[in-house]
């Protein structure tokens, strides 16, 4: 009778902390996700009266040559977010995780980039790269800095990958520095009895026990970077001539102030989609390479 | 097949503390280490020579310096001072994977990621072996382990010993000069412990290298070694084979740490009279043997205080008109073959092993908690020790 009591004390107390969460993410997650779809299936422009308009925003999704070139746009910049965040970071967590003078003082000094918020640091590269850069490049003779890169339609999207970069690479380190203190010292020391260094000792060792956290990296970096935003209203605003407009900032712009409220509803819904699949990809693919230590 | 000579070795690790020291200051210690402007002394002076298939065990209690020198051995941690010799050739500076030794560890460190295959195959893919005499050597290795069944499965999916038999086997593949253990039972149970340590023994018998053992567990040490090295606060203690140890302690840490249970330490005196010694606790004086009596005369020994040692098992009850000492049982642990007393005797809590082979009825029902025990030792089988610890007769 006791333990009964004792179960359904522990049930109250586990479900006073579970609807509270519950409630709040119905309300600002999937309540909004359901909207969302609800206007995909309109014309609403934002104001005034709307008709439902079945599947045809969907449709139109895949046929709008803006929407198409938004997407290859947030690829291209996810993909190589992705490669050079990880890579980036992982070098700097091996620097960060070996017997180093001041180590802790410099993973404070590396995490910094991620407490301050994307569109403050978007608006400081904005004036590096529209200032600074054009005036060293001036000033030392460099025609290639001479003009701000923010300009330039076909190397634009390389100064957003530069900001989201310098602000992404900060969490990843922190990951994989906690993932490489997981490999047990005295597995790299079987290593060097066993002749392993080097490349040798990272590539058949460090590498696939910290896997997990190369696991984690990856989606997360991949999805940050796939909602790409703050950058690119800090530095570009997609521009010039639509360049470097991703599909968040497509969403947010015509969704927004150009009258295609339900169409970009459904462009959202469908993106929504995409990452999900894109995640879940991820996780299953890198999962099966985890090794559980 | 090698010698190891480790020739004045010492290990020093800086420490703030001893770069804010002043020239000067006297010596002091941190965690019974000494301390010096260098920093904290974690091994001090070892001084060893282990012949070619040897079997030494360094042993004592943590924070000896016992895995720290058999890790300079390893090459894992750097030597302070002094010489490492393998075969003849000094190894200070040669890296860990060029000396020729291979090294089980306490946690077994095998590779998580790798089958009980892949982690031994490892060791020789890096050296380039040929692949025929890759597969031939480790279903050797795993035959002579008993591990050929686990051969495709990943160390998570086996038990606490058969990983250990996979970590032994890893670095048995390697036929390394020397092998080297750090304590690599001391994380299974207390069954499994003496069937490896068992299978250790017959491993010696197969393989040609010479073995250096670490282990806290005296039990092991006597059983295994060939030789041993008592260690304490980075200092070599005493080296000798288990026997020597045993039957003639270089000091009252010694004494107590060899032999199970530990041997009993007694206040009493030393007493010299036309130059023969007796020992006397309390009111009660015993001859010591004649060849102790020749040690102490040799050593010049003169009557004073002493510690005097008396393993449980040289206890025997009195018998009637026999000198000697009085207790009250506090603890009575039947074995079966023999009891083990607890008593409260002169101060402090004596243990005695008493054979039940040899008790009539009368004194087997006169054995039990808070009843009085009269018992005696043997004067050959004491060992004496001056009030600094140091024993007289060595």
């Amino acid at each position: 009778m006791n333990k009964k009591n004792a179960w359904s004390k522990n049930e109250k107390v586990f479900l006073g902390l579970l609807i509270p969460i519950l409630v709040l993410f119905f309300c600002f997650n999937t309540l909004p996700l359901i909207k969302g779809f609800y206007y995909g299936l309109t014309n609403f422009r934002g104001y005034g009266n709307y008709d439902f308009v079945g599947l045809r925003n969907f449709i139109e999704v895949f046929q709008d040559s803006r929407v198409g070139h938004s997407y290859l746009f947030t690829f291209k910049y996810a993909f190589v977010m992705t490669i050079a965040v990880n890579l980036i970071s992982l070098v700097l967590a091996l620097g960060l995780n070996s017997k180093i003078r001041g180590k802790n003082a410099l993973r404070g000094a590396y995490f910094v980039p991620n407490i301050l918020g994307g569109l403050v640091v978007g608006y400081i590269f904005s004036f590096i790269f529209t200032y600074i850069l054009p005036a060293i490049g001036e000033a030392a003779g460099i025609e290639f800095l001479s003009n701000s890169i923010l300009g330039s339609t076909k190397w634009a999207w390389v100064a957003i990958v530069i900001v989201g970069a310098w602000q992404g690479i900060a969490m990843n380190t922190i990951i994989y520095i906690s993932g490489l203190q997981t490999v047990p010292e005295d597995v790299y020391e079987a290593g060097m009895l066993d002749g392993s260094t080097g490349w040798r000792k990272f590539k058949d060792i460090t590498l696939p026990l910290i896997m997990p956290f190369i696991t984690i990296n990856l989606v997360l970096c991949m999805k940050n970077a796939m909602m790409v935003f703050d950058q690119i209203m800090a530095l570009t605003k997609g521009g010039p001539s639509q360049s470097t407009e991703s599909i968040s900032y497509l969403i947010y712009n015509n969704g927004m102030s150009g009258g295609q409220f339900g169409f970009q509803s459904a462009n959202a819904f469908i993106f929504f989609v995409v990452i999900v699949a894109i995640s879940l990809f991820q996780t299953t693919v890198l999962g099966k390479k985890e090794e559980q230590l | 097949m090698a010698e190891v000579i480790l020739k004045h070795i010492k290990k020093i690790y800086p420490n703030i503390e001893s770069k804010k020291k002043k020239k000067g200051e006297p010596e002091k210690k941190k965690n019974n280490l000494l301390v010096t402007e260098e920093g904290v002394l974690a091994v001090q002076d070892f001084n060893l020579e282990i012949k070619d298939k040897e079997f030494i065990v360094l042993v004592g209690p943590s924070g000896c310096g016992k895995s720290t020198t058999l890790r300079m051995v390893a090459g894992l941690e750097s030597i302070s001072g002094g010489d490492l010799l393998i075969d003849g050739k000094q190894v200070n500076d040669v890296e860990p994977k060029d000396r020729d030794i291979a090294m089980v560890f306490q946690n077994y460190a095998l590779y998580p990621h790798m089958t009980v295959r892949g982690n031994m195959e490892y060791p020789l893919k890096l050296k380039k072996m040929d692949p025929n005499e890759i597969k031939r050597r480790v279903e050797e290795a795993a035959e002579i382990l008993g591990i050929t069944q686990y051969l495709d499965r990943k160390p998570k999916a086996l038990s606490g010993g058969q990983r250990q038999r996979v970590a032994i086997g890893r670095a048995i593949v390697r036929d390394p000069k020397v092998l080297l253990m750090d304590e690599p039972l001391s994380n299974l149970d207390a069954k499994l412990r003496n069937q490896m340590r068992a299978e250790i023994i017959k491993l010696r018998q197969r393989i040609d290298a010479t073995f250096i053992y670490v282990t806290h567990d005296q039990t092991e040490a006597m059983t295994l070694g060939d030789r041993i090295v008592i260690m304490k606060d980075g200092v070599v203690l005493q080296i000798g084979t288990p026997q020597e140890v045993f039957d003639h302690p270089i000091n009252t840490f010694v004494a107590g740490f060899i032999g199970m249970p530990q041997m009993n330490m007694f206040d009493a005196e030393l007493q010299e009279a036309g130059g023969k010694y007796s020992v006397k606790i309390g009111d009660v004086a015993i001859p010591v043997s004649e060849d102790k009596q020749a040690r102490l005369q040799k050593n010049g020994v003169k009557s004073q205080p002493i510690t005097l040692g008396i393993r449980p098992e040289h206890i025997t009850l009195a018998q009637e008109g026999e000198p000697c000492l009085t207790g009250t049982i506090s603890v009575c642990e039947m074995m079966g073959s023999a009891v083990h007393l607890h008593a409260d005797a002169y101060g402090k809590d004596t243990i005695m092993i008493i054979q039940t082979m040899n008790l009539t009825d009368e004194e087997k029902n006169g054995i039990s908690i808070g009843n009085k025990i009269d018992f005696t030792f043997n004067g050959n089988m004491v060992h004496i020790f001056g009030k600094d610890g140091a024993n007289l007769e060595s």
